[in-house]
């Protein structure tokens, strides 16, 4: 038993070693990226267009969401304890801060996470990255980083988009429903909102795109030879991406709190 | 460099989930040799293939091109390994994202990346040629049957003229029509001085383009030496694959005969075929393969 125990712990610091290396030798290869010039280029701009522009309408959608219900609920529930102006502090720390960068994260972890590593995975299957070794182009700097980047400045400009939608766009929906005025709600929104809050976010979203990238390609790239290991990758690396996300979401709050 | 192997295998093991795939392989290609890796189904044909190509990594022993180990090439160096050495998957493994053309010009422009469109154009064109594909290359690997793709992956190791090639198994998959191709696509290489390393369990085949044979059994080199010997082998497991080798003096296999035997032998005098448009073919005469007029040896 403790044999058995000793070779699992072995093997789990294997992987994570594995893992931070793999992580080391993609931050070197897309640091290179721009040097090189390489094809690897055209891969970037489709993974930015997949992983950021295609979902900014969803992104949106939950931006406008939960921002005109923070308006709705915070404007007549708060007002009733004589507390209307926290309305707009729970609106920046709930949007900018806290519940941005994590719904963007679960939002590109459900698309471009799966995607990333279950495209890998049907490429090692079918032998196509061994193909790119064979004529000496070198899969991580050719795959992985372009997605890397793409999914990091993706995340990163899909928060700044949720921000916009959540703080302004919600404004426009609550009009309707029930109206504020906008010099009001403007006036009393930035004068809650500090640079620390939109930095938190921007913190936040660039290690989440870090965290979901490399899953993804860590798992798709762990695929070895069969075609039932490629779900099991996608599934791995949203399952891992969601745990990771919130562990660090955890850490950076408690940074941010308690230090 | 003169002596110096241009591919060295020294004491390569690989294991794989517990599994010996190989055990302490010590084998090498001289310069202008083509050499018959040739195993029973299992044998470690394809693992031998990739380990020798440098794509998979062995857990022991080293992999020496030559003279020097690939774990220490620059990466200048590796890149020029890579330019100068094609690789033929048992499956093709043509990249499904990509185009024909795409699959054929990457290599191209990732080692010549000078080189204008036209010249990407035509370097990919005769590639496609020269392995008789003359179809749409605006279409994926997805619409192409498994043979069409075999063609294609042929034509991707081709397309850069490299001066060593090693193939896994560069007949399945394919046609009689296909296939009756590949012996003078070897040939042709053959008679440029390219070395090649072919794994394969097609007796015919190596009857016709051997120049030495090594057998695997069971990941371990159990005979190697030029063709003519390999029939004088005793050992009953070798045997079992060189069984049907015949001495080249012995009639031609009957897949090399009828129409595609006819283009084959009539390559083989030298005599130029009409193409699909009635055209000569020139695909096939020394004029290099990477689109250069005149081949880059």
């Amino acid at each position: 038993m403790f044999e058995r125990i000793g070779r699992a712990a072995i093997g789990a610091v294997d992987r994570f070693l594995y893992a931070l290396g793999f992580f080391a030798q993609v931050v070197k290869e897309s640091a290179l990226l721009f040097k090189r010039r390489q094809v690897g280029f055209d891969v970037l701009i489709k993974q930015i267009l997949f992983t950021g522009v295609e979902a900014l309408g969803i992104a949106a959608a939950m931006a406008l969401a939960i921002g005109a219900a923070i308006n709705l609920i915070g404007s007549s529930l708060l007002a009733e304890f004589g507390q209307g102006k926290l309305m707009y502090s729970i609106l920046i720390v709930v949007i900018s801060r806290e519940l941005g960068p994590l719904l963007t994260a679960f939002v590109v972890i459900a698309r471009s996470g799966t995607a990333i590593a279950t495209e890998l995975g049907g490429m090692a299957v079918g032998h196509e990255l061994e193909a790119y070794v064979a004529v000496g182009v070198n899969p991580v700097s050719y795959i992985a980083a372009p997605r890397f980047l793409g999914v990091v400045v993706s995340l990163v400009v899909l928060n700044i988009y949720f921000n916009i939608f959540g703080l302004l766009g919600s404004f426009a929906v609550v009009q309707v429903l029930k109206p504020i005025a906008f010099d009001v709600y403007f006036r009393n929104l930035f004068a809650v909102l500090t640079p620390g809050d939109l930095l938190s976010g921007f913190a936040k979203s660039f290690v989440f795109g870090i965290i979901i990238s490399v899953v993804a390609l860590y798992r798709g790239f762990g695929v070895e030879r069969s075609v039932t290991e490629v779900p099991v990758a996608g599934i791995k690396a949203v399952g891992s991406s969601f745990m990771l996300c919130i562990f660090a979401d955890i850490v950076m709050m408690a940074m941010q709190y308690l230090g | 460099m003169e002596g110096t192997s241009l591919v060295e295998l020294r004491g390569v093991s690989v294991v794989r989930q517990g599994y010996t795939v190989l055990r302490d392989v010590n084998i090498s290609l001289s310069s202008g040799e083509t050499l018959f890796v040739m195993g029973v189904a299992g044998s470690g044909k394809s693992m031998f293939i990739k380990v020798a190509a440098g794509i998979t990594i062995p857990e022991e022993g080293d992999i020496l091109y030559k003279g020097k180990s690939l774990d220490r090439l620059a990466p200048r160096e590796e890149a020029a390994f890579r330019k100068s050495s094609g690789f033929v998957f048992q499956d093709a493994a043509l990249w499904s994202n990509m185009s024909l053309f795409e699959n054929l010009a990457l290599p191209v422009r990732v080692h010549e990346p000078r080189r204008g469109r036209a010249e990407v154009d035509r370097a990919v064109r005769r590639a496609a040629e020269l392995v008789g594909y003359g179809q749409d290359l605006g279409v994926r690997p997805a619409e192409l049957s498994s043979g069409e793709r075999k063609l294609i992956g042929l034509a991707r190791a081709l397309v850069l003229d490299p001066e060593i090639l090693f193939m896994d198994d560069p007949t399945a998959d394919l046609d009689e029509t296909s296939a009756a191709r590949v012996p003078a696509i070897l040939d042709e290489l053959k008679s440029r001085g390219r070395s090649m390393i072919i794994a394969s369990a097609v007796s015919e085949l190596a009857q016709r383009c051997a120049d030495s044979i090594a057998v695997l059994v069971e990941g371990v080199i159990a005979a190697r030496g030029p063709y003519g010997d390999a029939m004088t082998w005793s050992d009953a497991r070798v045997r079992e694959v060189t069984g049907r080798l015949k001495a080249r003096d012995a009639p031609e296999p009957g897949w090399l005969k009828g129409l595609a035997g006819a283009w084959v032998s009539a390559m083989a005098d030298g005599v130029e075929m009409p193409d699909s448009r009635g055209e000569p073919r020139d695909d096939l005469a020394g004029g290099g393969l990477a689109g250069g007029e005149g081949g880059k040896d």
